[in-house]
C-alpha cells in the first residue's frame, strides 16, 4: 500500500465485484423458480400448429 | 420434420432451457412476477414465429433476450400511457420481492436497484449477472458497444449511491454479507 489513489482503486473494484454478487444473486434467485405449467402447455400448443400447418401445406401439394 | 443441413440443435428445442434466464431478466424489467410471464409468454410466441430468421449457431439466448426486452418496450410504453403513470410511481411499487432468510442486504440492494432505470437495469443484468460481452449486450439493447459502456459505469455508480444513502448501518451489513461471497471466490 503506497500511495491513497490505490486503495480508491481497490475499493472501487471491491465495490463493483460486490455488485456484480448481488446482481447474480438476484438474477439467479429469479432463474431459480420452477417454470410454471404454462410454459410446457404454451411450447405443446406452438409444435402443434407447426405440425397443423406442415400437414396442410402437405395436403395442399398433392 | 425435416433432417437439419447442419450440426446446429434445433432452436425449437433449445428454447425451453433459456425459460428460466428469460424469465429472470423479464423479472428485472417488469420487477412484478405476473407481468414477468406474461412478458416471457408474449415474446416465446414472437420467438416461435421468426424462428426462421435466426441465424444457426449464434447466440440462441442474445436472440431471445432481444425479442424479450422489445417486447417488453413496446408494452411497457403502451401501458404507461394506459394507466397515465408518467413519473414511475407504479413501476415503483410494484417492485419489492421479500428478503430471503436474514438476506436484509439483498432487500437494500433489490431497493436500489429498483430504483434504476429501465436501461440501466438491463445493461446491469446482462453484464453483471448473465455475464454478456459489452458486444453480445450492444446487440441484444440495439446500440453501440460505447453506450453499453458508459450506461452500465453510470448504472453501477448510481446503485453504489442509493445504497451509500441508506443509512450507515445498513450499508455495513450489507458489505459483510457480501465479504463472505467475496473471499470465497477469491480463494477458490
Amino acid at each position: 500500500m503506497t500511495a491513497g489513489s490505490m486503495t480508491q482503486k481497490n475499493s472501487k473494484d471491491n465495490l463493483d465485484r460486490q455488485i456484480d454478487e448481488n446482481l447474480r444473486r438476484v438474477y439467479s434467485d429469479a432463474a431459480g423458480d420452477p417454470i410454471p405449467d404454462r410454459f410446457a402447455k404454451l411450447l405443446a400448443q406452438l409444435r402443434e400448429s407447426d405440425e397443423q400447418n406442415a400437414s396442410k401445406a402437405e395436403k395442399g401439394k398433392s | 420434420m425435416t433432417v437439419e443441413k447442419d450440426a446446429h440443435p434445433d432452436p425449437r428445442d433449445e428454447l425451453v432451457s433459456h425459460l428460466p434466464a428469460m424469465r429472470a431478466f423479464a423479472m428485472s424489467l417488469t420487477r412484478n412476477a405476473a407481468a414477468a410471464d406474461d412478458l416471457v409468454q408474449d415474446a416465446v410466441v414472437k420467438a416461435w414465429g421468426n424462428f426462421d430468421k435466426f441465424q444457426a449457431g449464434t447466440n440462441l439466448r442474445a436472440w431471445l433476450f432481444t425479442i424479450l426486452r422489445n417486447t417488453y418496450y413496446s408494452l411497457y410504453r403502451k401501458r404507461r400511457r394506459e394507466v397515465e403513470d408518467p413519473d414511475g410511481k407504479m413501476a415503483g411499487k410494484m417492485s419489492e420481492k421479500p428478503a430471503h432468510d436474514g438476506h436484509l442486504a439483498m432487500s437494500d440492494f433489490r431497493t436500489a436497484f429498483a430504483k434504476l432505470t429501465d436501461e440501466q437495469r438491463e445493461v446491469l443484468i446482462l453484464i453483471g449477472a448473465e455475464g454478456f460481452s459489452y458486444e453480445e449486450a450492444a446487440v441484444t439493447c440495439g446500440c453501440a458497444v460505447g453506450t453499453v459502456k458508459s450506461r452500465t459505469n453510470r448504472a453501477r455508480k448510481r446503485l453504489a449511491e442509493l445504497m451509500q444513502l441508506d443509512d450507515g448501518d445498513q450499508l455495513e451489513l450489507t458489505d459483510s454479507a457480501t465479504m463472505a461471497v467475496v473471499t470465497a471466490t477469491s480463494s477458490g
